[in-house]
């Protein structure tokens, strides 16, 4: 019998795939939107007791997660006028085999892990590591600053995810501070973009190395 | 027991006829979102008795090999054909390892096509032969993965152990998930072995952006017909797996059994149809691209099933 967070888990992995072959910016957006509304509806599922407070913790993050950095991000992207195409240095096509790689290997290590099993669905710890290294990747392989805003916040959905897996209950007060950090990181790199922008009419990271005084 | 052997050759029977009137239900859907009548539904069938009653010319600078090709293609999908279980029935064939033996019957029809597009030594043939020689590479890889995770499920490699009786419902039951993402994959490689829309138009009348068409430009009469009836049957038989798996309920009345499978084969054909009217054909470059989402697919979930199935 497969389990409902199994199921969602699931798509969640798809999604990294899917972001890994993409090469347009709305795309990513929208990828990193259900990764966020499923990252922060998960603990729902797995939690034994649904109270208020859990409640409203789970809907804020999700509003966060799901709406505020995505629609942000989206207007980032109108007001600059960014191009919709994503820069690369690793291409799409090994992009996506290593996807494979690092979803397999990721279920291999989160074997390993000796966790106090809180719930039955087996696919947590590795969707977990799997966005951890997925941010990273995304991180490393595209030269787009927006795609590395996109990247980091995919290693925070990680965390949230191996969060859940290791503790239900202590876990809102801390994922929330880190949550208002990756706000405010989001916001900071929004306005660090824009200063990319207008010096050199574009986002490529790769230019920053022509810097000079 | 001879009974039901001699329902699958019925039904192989049925398969062989029906197969054409089912592609033109695909030229009824394009017709319907380009807001024409379309043509007839038999129009396969006319198509058919046309090219039949004709002759065939072949250039003085062909040898026997084209005329082979049409020929060795045309059998190949006669016998694949024998191996697909219709309607959770026992299918004429089947041994152990018979979908390998099928994958490699399909290579040697496409090796045949191949040989006899070079052999015309039209330039536009020989780049035809080149794409059809790639791009189901990939596909083959895809066709494996889903084995290889068929395999891991039941343990066998027949088919007829993965779609007859009630077997598809047990792989309902044991991977449901990944089952859906296994059956978009297989819609993928069906798309492109069979040369639909995203990969390759079947209507198309520019040379350099066919790929499968572009191989049969030489051949005229019966040899074409042929070579039409293949690609009915290659269809069928893609469209018969994906619809086995979707309509895997397993009942074990044999009739209703059998209408929904047909329902299932016009739903698959249906969506073939409209995937080619909403969807633009592909760039080259993007082709390989869109196999390997077909790969990814299926390799992901064959590892969420071994991870789920623990």
């Amino acid at each position: 019998m497969i389990h409902l967070v199994d199921t969602m888990l699931s798509l969640v992995l798809l999604s990294v795939l899917f972001s890994f072959s993409s090469n347009r910016l709305l795309v990513l957006i929208r990828i990193l939107a259900f990764q966020g509304v499923v990252v922060s509806v998960v603990p729902l599922f797995i939690g034994q007791d649904i109270s208020g407070g859990t409640l409203l913790f789970t809907f804020l993050t999700m509003a966060i997660r799901g709406a505020v950095i995505p629609v942000w991000l989206h207007l980032a992207i109108k007001q600059l006028i960014i191009e919709r195409e994503v820069e690369t240095t690793i291409g799409y096509h090994l992009s996506m085999l290593a996807g494979l790689g690092l979803i397999v290997s990721a279920i291999f290590v989160s074997q390993k892990f000796t966790v106090p099993s809180i719930s039955h669905s087996v696919l947590l710890l590795p969707a977990a590591i799997s966005l951890l290294l997925a941010g990273i990747f995304l991180l490393i392989a595209r030269r787009n600053a927006i795609v590395m805003v996109l990247g980091y916040i995919m290693m925070e959905n990680g965390i949230y995810l191996v969060g859940t897996t290791f503790s239900i209950r202590t876990q809102h007060i801390v994922e929330f501070g880190i949550l208002l950090d990756i706000l405010a990181a989001v916001m900071i790199m929004a306005v660090i973009l824009r200063s990319i922008k207008q010096e050199f009419n574009a986002v490529d990271t790769a230019l920053l190395s022509s810097l000079k005084e | 027991m001879k009974d039901s052997i001699l329902l699958s050759i019925l039904f192989w029977l049925f398969c062989m006829l029906i197969a054409p009137f089912f592609s033109a239900v695909i030229l009824k859907v394009k017709a319907f979102f380009g807001g024409k009548k379309g043509p007839p539904l038999l129009i396969n069938y006319f198509t058919l008795i046309k090219l039949l009653k004709k002759g065939s010319v072949y250039s003085s600078s062909t040898s026997f090999i084209f005329k082979l090709g049409p020929m060795v293609s045309f059998s190949s999908a006669i016998v694949s054909l024998l191996f697909l279980p219709v309607a959770g029935t026992s299918p004429v064939f089947s041994f152990n390892g018979d979908v390998i033996f099928i994958l490699y019957l399909m290579g040697l029809g496409r090796f045949f096509t191949i040989a006899a597009a070079l052999d015309t030594a039209s330039p536009f043939e020989g780049m035809g032969a080149a794409r059809e020689a790639f791009f189901p590479i990939i596909c083959e890889a895809t066709l494996f993965m889903i084995l290889i995770l068929f395999y891991m499920l039941t343990g066998k490699l027949e088919l007829a152990a993965y779609f007859s009786g009630a077997q598809t419902k047990a792989l309902w039951d044991s991977a449901g998930t990944p089952l859906i993402f296994i059956i978009v994959s297989l819609f993928m490689v069906l798309l492109t072995e069979n040369a639909r829309v995203p990969v390759d138009d079947p209507a198309t009348h520019l040379e350099l952006t066919m790929i499968h068409e572009v191989m049969v430009l030489d051949h005229s009469g019966p040899d074409l017909a042929f070579i039409e009836l293949t690609s009915h049957y290659k269809l069928l038989f893609f469209s018969g797996l994906v619809a086995q798996l979707i309509s895997g309920i397993g009942v074990a009345e044999l009739a209703l059994n059998f209408i929904v499978f047909i329902l299932a084969l016009l739903l698959v054909y249906v969506t073939v149809g409209i995937v080619e009217s909403i969807r633009a054909r592909f760039r080259m470059d993007l082709v390989p691209r869109f196999i390997l989402a077909s790969f990814a697919l299926a390799f992901f979930s064959a590892i969420i099933t071994m991870e789920l199935m623990k």
